[in-house]
């Protein structure tokens, strides 16, 4: 994204109020829920983050083998593996499969790489309908809104927001109580669940040895998403693959507590295949999606393959302080905040997500919290280097050049430090109109600089100075 | 590079250390760590400059006492990864230097064991906690602890003190819109104290607050350098400011 656009956008969301009022409420309440669980729960919570850390780089090292393990096993359970490694490939799948059947209109649960392909969009313009049974999910399609974070989508909007969104779309009284948004949200749903032929769902890990895929949620519609449908399927990205059942439970114990500060999610759900001979319910077909999009070009990243330890629980947006000012729609991916920070540009490049590696002050808070020990604001720094090569900006690259000189040549550094306040009128006069400073200026006022350090320090007795 | 903007609390790092029995020598021909390069994307600027001064330091074995968390977090824990892909020899050179660097808060408390004799009038206090101080040099413990240790100062914690005031160096210039929304959340939460004193220990968040307090034009309340502020309290001299 270009720099007059990005500009704007950061700057209408900066102006939306109420979204930043509606934000910076959930998001400290989930920073406190966390918080609370961990002190009340946990005995050894770093402890486990270094075992969940160890778990997802051993299946990262042997991923090739994992994947393999994974097909071999969930094709013996009936499951339909396919292979996409781009955006494209994963929603033509998903197409040809509706096409087979005659399905003009699916029902999805909720499902990040549905996001990350544009899958709704794809489908639409093939003519099938796509419908999103999460509420968050709902909340957005009825307000033809988008994600504004990767557990929590319609965090940005308030009851009284949603009552106004249900009120103009689905034909009820308006109402702010949340007991009966959920009806109504309920009531429409059930709806659309009796006449479903086909459900979409994410997965949150694939167990290679056992060739299932594990789904967590909280409303239950996965779980109608997944087993009323004659088909279901499912999307995955293959760094979600892990070896075992013992280490998908090792990492689900601390995916909930980082997301919402649940212990347990209010479903589990373990998939391992079709219905079988003799069984009374669930789907004919379980088809699973796995996608690439460069995941594997990342895993051979001697950094970026870190990125790929995430499992998707939000944490390190619920705590990033420009996450909650600015909101998920700046960041102009569905992976907003620090994870997306760093995985956006390598799935969609530098030229078009570049532009979001200036939305991280380095605090670092981001990394403190990751249950994976991701470290992200290492991992944003690498990308901003990755991106002064690859989308050069010169001015940037004179400055820092320039600043790097005389950082080691103390003459000319003393000589700048000694004749700063010589440029005090000229900085506070001119700096408003600076490329520079103009930002800074416009909402801060520019300090007074100071020159006689080196006089003042010499006046100090007993302090030696060499050289 | 914070001699420039606000040399005083340099200054009075260096005499707090003498107080408490330092004896302190300084290289004249001492520059920047190199943050600005290093936070941009620039690591093998910032390499040079690294190299420039482990080589500067080189000729003694002496702690060096940094007067920022920011400075000291880079000098003394993110210098190595810059030299992740170097030989053994360069990596051994890089961590005996890394080994030397501390914050002036931990000198003061872990080697000099500083007692502070408070002589101030009683006055609350809050704290501006810095991210790079608390998270890569790890000395938020040692500097509230200095400012606890003040008889005369009520400390007043600050409302999610966690929160990162929007410095960040050259983020405050290249996202100053960002930045801004930023410093006023943070300047919302010193107001919701009631306390009108807010030490910080990092010339970066200072600049950015006190700037920001001006430019809204919010004078009752004024921010002051941790080292300044406690050597006035032992020395028993009025705030101004």
């Amino acid at each position: 994204m270009d720099k007059r656009a990005h500009r704007k956008l950061v700057h209408d969301n900066l102006e939306n109020k109420q979204m930043r009022c509606n934000l910076s409420a959930a998001m400290h309440q989930l920073q406190q829920n966390r918080a609370a669980l961990i002190a009340k729960k946990y005995v050894d919570w770093q402890g486990l983050r270094n075992h969940a850390k160890a778990v997802k780089n051993n299946a990262l090292m042997d991923l090739p083998a994992l994947v393999e393990m994974f097909e071999k096993n969930a094709t013996q359970n009936g499951i339909k593996v396919h292979y996409a490694s781009s955006a494209e490939d994963a929603c033509a799948i998903v197409l040809a499969i509706a096409k087979e059947h005659q399905i003009s209109s699916i029902l999805k649960g909720k499902s990040m790489v549905s996001e990350e392909i544009g899958l709704n969009a794809y489908l639409q313009a093939h003519g099938v309908k796509a419908e999103e049974s999460d509420l968050g999910e709902l909340i957005l399609q009825l307000s033809h809104d988008k994600p504004m974070h990767i557990v929590t989508p319609a965090v940005h909007r308030n009851r009284y927001e949603v009552g106004k969104i249900f009120a103009s779309t689905l034909n009820v009284p308006e109402t702010s109580d949340i007991q009966e948004l959920n009806s109504i949200a309920r009531t429409h749903l059930r709806q659309e669940f009796a006449h479903l032929k086909m459900g979409l769902s994410g997965v949150n890990f694939a167990i290679a040895e056992k060739g299932a895929m594990w789904l967590i949620e909280n409303e239950g519609n996965g779980r109608m998403c997944t087993s009323s449908p004659d088909i279901h399927v499912a999307l995955c990205g293959i760094e979600k693959i892990v070896r075992c059942f013992e280490d998908a439970a090792a990492l689900i114990h601390l995916l909930t507590p980082s997301a919402t500060g649940q212990f347990i999610p209010a479903y589990n759900n373990i998939i391992s295949g079709p219905r079988r001979e003799g069984e009374l319910d669930g789907p004919r077909e379980v088809h699973v999606v796995l996608l690439d999009h460069g995941r594997s070009f990342m895993l051979q990243d001697p950094d970026f393959y870190q990125a790929l330890r995430c499992i998707r629980c939000g944490a390190c947006m619920n705590f990033c302080p420009v996450f909650d000012n600015i909101g998920g729609h700046s960041y102009h991916s569905p992976y907003p905040g620090p994870i997306g920070t760093v995985v956006s540009p390598n799935y969609y490049g530098l030229k078009e997500n570049g532009d979001m590696l200036t939305f991280c002050s380095l605090c670092g808070r981001c990394a403190e919290v990751c249950p994976e020990k991701i470290p992200l604001p290492d991992l944003i720094r690498k990308l901003r280097a990755k991106l002064a090569v690859n989308e050069p900006n010169l001015a940037q690259n004179a400055s820092m050049k320039a600043f790097a000189k005389a950082a080691q040549s103390p003459r000319l550094w003393r000589f700048g430090m000694q004749h700063l306040h010589s440029f005090n009128g000229l900085i506070h006069a001119a700096g408003p109109h600076l490329p520079v400073l103009e930002g800074w200026a416009a909402y801060k006022e520019l300090p007074q600089l100071k020159t006689d350090f080196y006089a003042a320090l010499q006046q100090i007795p007993a302090v030696q100075i060499e050289d | 590079m914070g001699a420039a903007a606000l040399p005083d609390s340099t200054l009075s790092a260096v005499k707090l250390l003498q107080h408490f029995g330092a004896e302190i020598i300084f290289k004249r021909r001492q520059t920047c760590c190199g943050q600005p390069a290093f936070n941009t994307g620039y690591p093998q600027e910032t390499k040079q400059i690294a190299l420039y001064n482990i080589a500067l330091f080189a000729d003694n074995d002496y702690p060096i006492v940094v007067p920022s968390g920011s400075c000291a977090g880079l000098m003394g824990k993110e210098y190595p990864e810059l030299f992740a892909h170097d030989d053994a020899q360069t990596q051994q050179m890089v961590q005996r230097f890394c080994a030397r660097i501390l914050d002036v808060s931990q000198y003061l408390t872990n080697v000099l064991q500083a007692k502070l004799e408070d002589k101030g009038e009683p006055l609350k206090a809050t704290f501006h906690v810095s991210c790079h101080a608390l998270r890569v040099q790890h000395c938020v413990p040692n500097q509230k602890a200095l400012l606890q240790a003040l008889n005369n100062v009520e400390y007043v914690p600050l409302p999610y003190e966690e929160e990162c005031c929007g410095f960040g160096g050259t983020f405050s210039v290249l996202e100053p819109e960002i930045s801004n929304a930023m410093v006023s959340e943070k300047i919302k939460h010193i107001q919701e104290t009631g306390v009108k004193v807010v030490i910080a220990a990092d010339n970066g968040c200072i600049l950015n607050i006190s700037g920001a307090l001006k430019k809204q034009g919010i004078e009752d309340i004024k921010v002051y350098a941790l080292y300044d502020f406690i050597l006035k309290r032992i020395m028993g001299e009025t705030l101004n400011g």
